[in-house]
């Protein structure tokens, strides 16, 4: 296993030089000469060459990918153009609140999904399987938007339950600030993620082991949770492993509406600024956890299913 | 079980125990910023907002006056306005003795030292410095002898030296400055109240060297001993700011209108300040109405919420003492031909476009009949911006639209390709020119929308690669000069002239008028300036806005300031007055 474990982190090598090639190349072909956006409205022609200088766009296009390279294996991602800070500090800075938000809520929504998941699945074809159902798809027919602006009117503002916006950093100064994005981001999960645990449950429980199982005996209880359960997992890790790295990069929507400082934020602005180094850090950053969330996947298939080896 | 009840308990407890509460004891104010603050160096405080900030603990030699209209310098830094020869080349500045930089690690011991005149050379050359490549260059650009030259010098060099010495800013004493400029710049002296030119110590510039922009070590009324990208700015009065005064004098009607209150009273007049970072309207919105915010700036889905359709306050908002703010902006929002295009050198057809806009639609539509439709590139409010000057293609003529058309030598449309109008890609950007092809359709024209991310458009414009684009322009200080120069041919892409529009007859008047002081000369010539480019509509003339505010009632001695970095040492609050309506939020 170990050997497997090298030779896909050694798969990073590749992969970060295709990343840094795509990210290059869409750079330079797509968005175009950045000094206008950087220097802002009263910029001059003059003012523009100058800045070209100095960001390093005037050196040979291999030069100037050799840099990206670089700065993808040493995470040295220099400091932002558009705001001058320097990109590790904004990424951590950033990633303390979006993963105050998200962590815990996607832990809760794929506990409780799974819960429910087994729920519907035991009374498959009966009215509480059919009533999840239905909300599942009004859930997910709904936009995330709608969801937003009533629970921050209606919980924050109306009934003051809890913040309208802001973030403190420490526990417990967040609190009150993430609760309400949390249910959120909660409700939001729910919709997809029980629908999906739901399919590969009863995936399952058609299965001829499970057959054997009743004939001999055990109760449904025990079938779900000791033997549909167990066999579901490898879908299920997939799922939600490959979900993480969407984590790190924040909940944009949540955050912004709730003026979370976190990375969602800090990527948009990145975009809208053409600030090539911070996008190109979260491009990278968000390709490493990839890799390595992927790896994870595999290592945690061989806990779930002890007949999976990894060579 | 007993555990989880106990954890859940706490949870509970924690979420809904430990919401804010109002403050209603400290003299404070809360202000809300509707975009993240990117840091702290003056030299790149370009944009509103980050101006604001930094105009909390900077200072330039001049502020605008915090009530007088039209926009009148004063003093701040200086200590008068300053001498100018006759030829308007040369002027000497006094600055205030005593002025201390707040207390920083930078300097010795931790104290903040006195303000002198090599912090006010050394924070212009700052300025220049080609290494930091400063978004306010253009300031400066140009305008002060020997300045270009440092500049041009040390672009190459490893390292800037600022010891050298500069013609044009020469250090006569400690508190004396004489500056040489190259050309008359009669706007020269509102460059100095702009954030681009606030002053910074040398120390504390070195000492944090590239995190400078976090560190903020100014003059200003109050300090901020870090600054971090959160959801929050708290910033707590400067107890070593100079003695500085409330104004005495101000508009007609201040004095009815509360505004002279405070005249001569110490200023800052609140001990903190907090700004939340809040960007979307809903939160500002709600957090404003639970009394969180003190000021909130009215736009978009928040104008209905806010005005009744007679554009007053709605009586709910009366009833809690809400005070309500209308002011035009001295901006100009418009649809710009790329006169490069050979098809926009026709002026019959740039006139047909104009008068087939309908911006009375356009303004119910988009701006709850809030703006004025603009007659010229100078906003009311400006000199050269002459009140009974209606352009006779800012109006909805159809019939006089399609004969035009057809004049132009496209009847009904017919032989003019499909017109592409760059925008942004944001859902009022895209309705606005939906609305604008809708309008174009009536007389035969296609109107395509090319929908960008803000760099891309900006790509487009400074390369010239675009038909039509939109665009709306601020006004940087208060001078005609800074709207008509988007006009003037010099300053074509990638310069502000995005439309690349060239006329000889107003270039040649342009120059002449801006380099002249204000005078009834110069706003003769900026009217004829205003007018002549009226007529020959280089752009689709759109709207002059509205900048709406709304306050609480215990916000004092706020007015609608278009340049107000320096605007929050004059704010009070009254808190007896909180109190008294904090039971109806």
């Amino acid at each position: 296993m170990i050997k497997y474990i090298v030779r896909r982190l050694l798969y990073l090598i590749p992969v970060l030089l295709g990343v840094s090639f795509i990210i290059f190349v869409l750079f330079n072909l797509v968005s175009g000469d950045p000094t206008a956006v950087l220097l802002g409205k009263n910029a001059t022609a003059r003012q523009m060459a100058e800045l070209r200088e100095q960001l390093g766009l005037n050196k040979p296009l291999l030069d100037q990918y050799f840099d990206v390279v670089k700065s993808a294996f040493t995470f040295d991602f220099g400091r932002s153009w558009a705001t001058k800070q320097e990109i590790s500090q904004m990424i951590i800075q950033g990633a303390y609140p979006s993963l105050t938000l998200t962590v815990p809520a996607f832990v809760f929504a794929t506990i409780l999904s799974l819960i429910i998941s087994l729920v519907v699945a035991f009374y498959r074809g009966k009215g509480i399987d059919l009533f999840v159902r239905f909300m599942c798809i009004a859930g997910v027919s709904v936009s995330a938007l709608a969801y937003i602006l009533f629970f921050q009117y209606f919980f924050a503002y109306q009934l003051g339950w809890f913040e309208i916006s802001g973030f403190e950093y420490g526990f417990p100064d967040f609190v009150p600030f993430i609760a309400l994005p949390a249910i959120i981001f909660v409700l939001l999960s729910l919709g997809p993620d029980v629908r999906f645990f739901r399919t590969v449950i009863l995936d399952e429980i058609y299965q001829d082991y499970v057959r054997t199982a009743r004939a001999k005996g055990l109760s449904e209880v025990v079938i779900l949770l000791k033997h549909v359960l167990r066999n579901a997992l490898i879908p299920i890790i997939t799922y939600v492993v490959i979900q993480i790295p969407t984590l790190i990069l924040g909940a944009l929507l949540l955050e912004n509406f709730f003026s979370i400082p976190g990375l969602g934020g800090i990527t948009l602005n990145a975009l809208n600024s053409s600030d090539f180094p911070v996008i190109k850090a979260m491009a990278i950053l968000s390709s490493v956890l990839y890799i390595i969330l992927s790896l994870v996947t595999d290592v945690l298939y061989t806990f779930a299913d002890p007949r999976v080896k990894l060579k | 079980m007993k555990g989880l009840v106990l954890i859940l308990s706490v949870l509970l407890t924690l979420v809904f125990g430990c919401s804010k509460q109002n403050n209603f004891d400290e003299r404070e104010i809360n202000l809300v910023s509707p975009e993240k603050i990117s840091g702290f160096d003056p030299i790149n405080a370009s944009d509103k907002y980050s101006g604001n900030e930094a105009g909390k603990v900077y200072e330039g030699l001049f502020e605008f006056h915090p009530l007088k209209r039209p926009y009148e310098l004063m003093p701040n830094l200086a200590a008068s306005m300053p001498e100018a020869s006759k030829d308007g080349l040369t002027y000497t500045f006094k600055i205030l003795k005593g002025v201390l930089f707040h207390d920083s690690p930078a300097f010795k011991d931790g104290i903040g030292r006195e303000m002198k005149i090599d912090d006010v050379i050394y924070s212009y050359k700052r300025l220049a410095d080609p290494k930091l490549s400063a978004k306010g260059w253009w300031v400066l650009d140009d305008k002060i002898v020997g300045l270009n030259e440092w500049r041009e010098k040390y672009s190459q060099a490893e390292a800037t030296n600022y010891d050298e010495a500069i013609e044009g800013l020469k250090k006569i004493d400690d508190y004396t400055l004489q500056i040489k400029l190259k050309k008359p710049y009669p706007q020269f002296l509102y460059a100095l109240a702009m954030p681009y030119t606030f002053i910074v110590a040398k120390e504390a510039v070195e000492h944090f060297g590239k995190e400078f922009l976090n560190y903020p070590v100014g003059t200003g009324p109050f300090v901020l001993p870090k600054f971090d990208q959160s959801s929050m700015i708290v910033y707590t009065r400067n107890p070593k700011f100079r003695t500085k005064y409330y104004p005495s004098e101000g508009e007609e009607g201040d004095d009815k209108l509360g505004l002279l209150a405070d005249a001569g009273k110490k200023i800052p007049l609140v001990d903190k300040i907090n700004v939340y970072i809040i960007v979307e309207s809903q939160p500002k919105w709600l957090s404003f109405m639970k009394a969180k915010n003190d000021l909130i700036e009215i736009k978009d889905v928040n104008i209905q919420q806010t005005l009744t359709p007679e554009n007053e306050l709605r009586p709910e908002h009366k009833e809690k003492g809400m005070r309500l703010f209308m002011l035009p902006m001295l901006d100009v929002a418009y649809f710009a031909f790329n006169h490069e295009n050979p098809i926009f050198k026709n002026l019959k057809l740039r006139q047909a476009m104009n008068l087939a806009y309908d911006r009375d639609g356009a303004n119910k539509l988009f701006h709850e009949n809030t703006a004025f439709i603009a007659h010229g590139p100078v906003p009311p409010g400006l000199a050269g911006n002459r009140k009974e000057f209606k352009n006779p293609y800012s109006k909805l003529d159809l019939e006089q639209a399609k004969k035009l058309l057809a004049e132009a030598g496209y009847p009904n449309g017919k032989g003019l390709p499909e017109i592409t109008i760059q925008t942004r890609n944001e859902t009022v950007a895209r309705q606005q020119i939906e609305f604008f092809a809708k309008c174009m359709d009536k007389i035969g024209i296609k109107i395509n929308v090319g929908m960008n991310t803000w760099p891309e458009l900006v790509n487009k414009v400074t390369k010239k690669q675009h038909q039509m684009y939109t665009m709306a322009w601020g006004a940087d200080y208060p001078d005609a000069e800074n709207f008509l120069g988007l006009l003037y041919c010099p300053n074509q892409s990638p310069g502000s002239n995005g439309a690349n529009y060239c006329n000889p007859e107003f270039d040649a008047l342009y120059s002449k008028a801006t380099i002249l002081q204000d005078s009834p000369e110069r706003t003769a010539m900026y009217e004829k300036l205003n007018e002549m480019a009226a007529l020959d509509v280089p752009w689709i003339y759109g709207f002059n806005r509205t900048d709406i505010y709304l306050t609480q009632a215990w916000l004092k001695n706020y007015k609608v300031m278009e340049f107000n970095h320096n605007q929050f040492q004059y704010l009070n609050v009254d808190l007896e007055v909180k109190k008294q309506l904090s039971k109806k939020f």
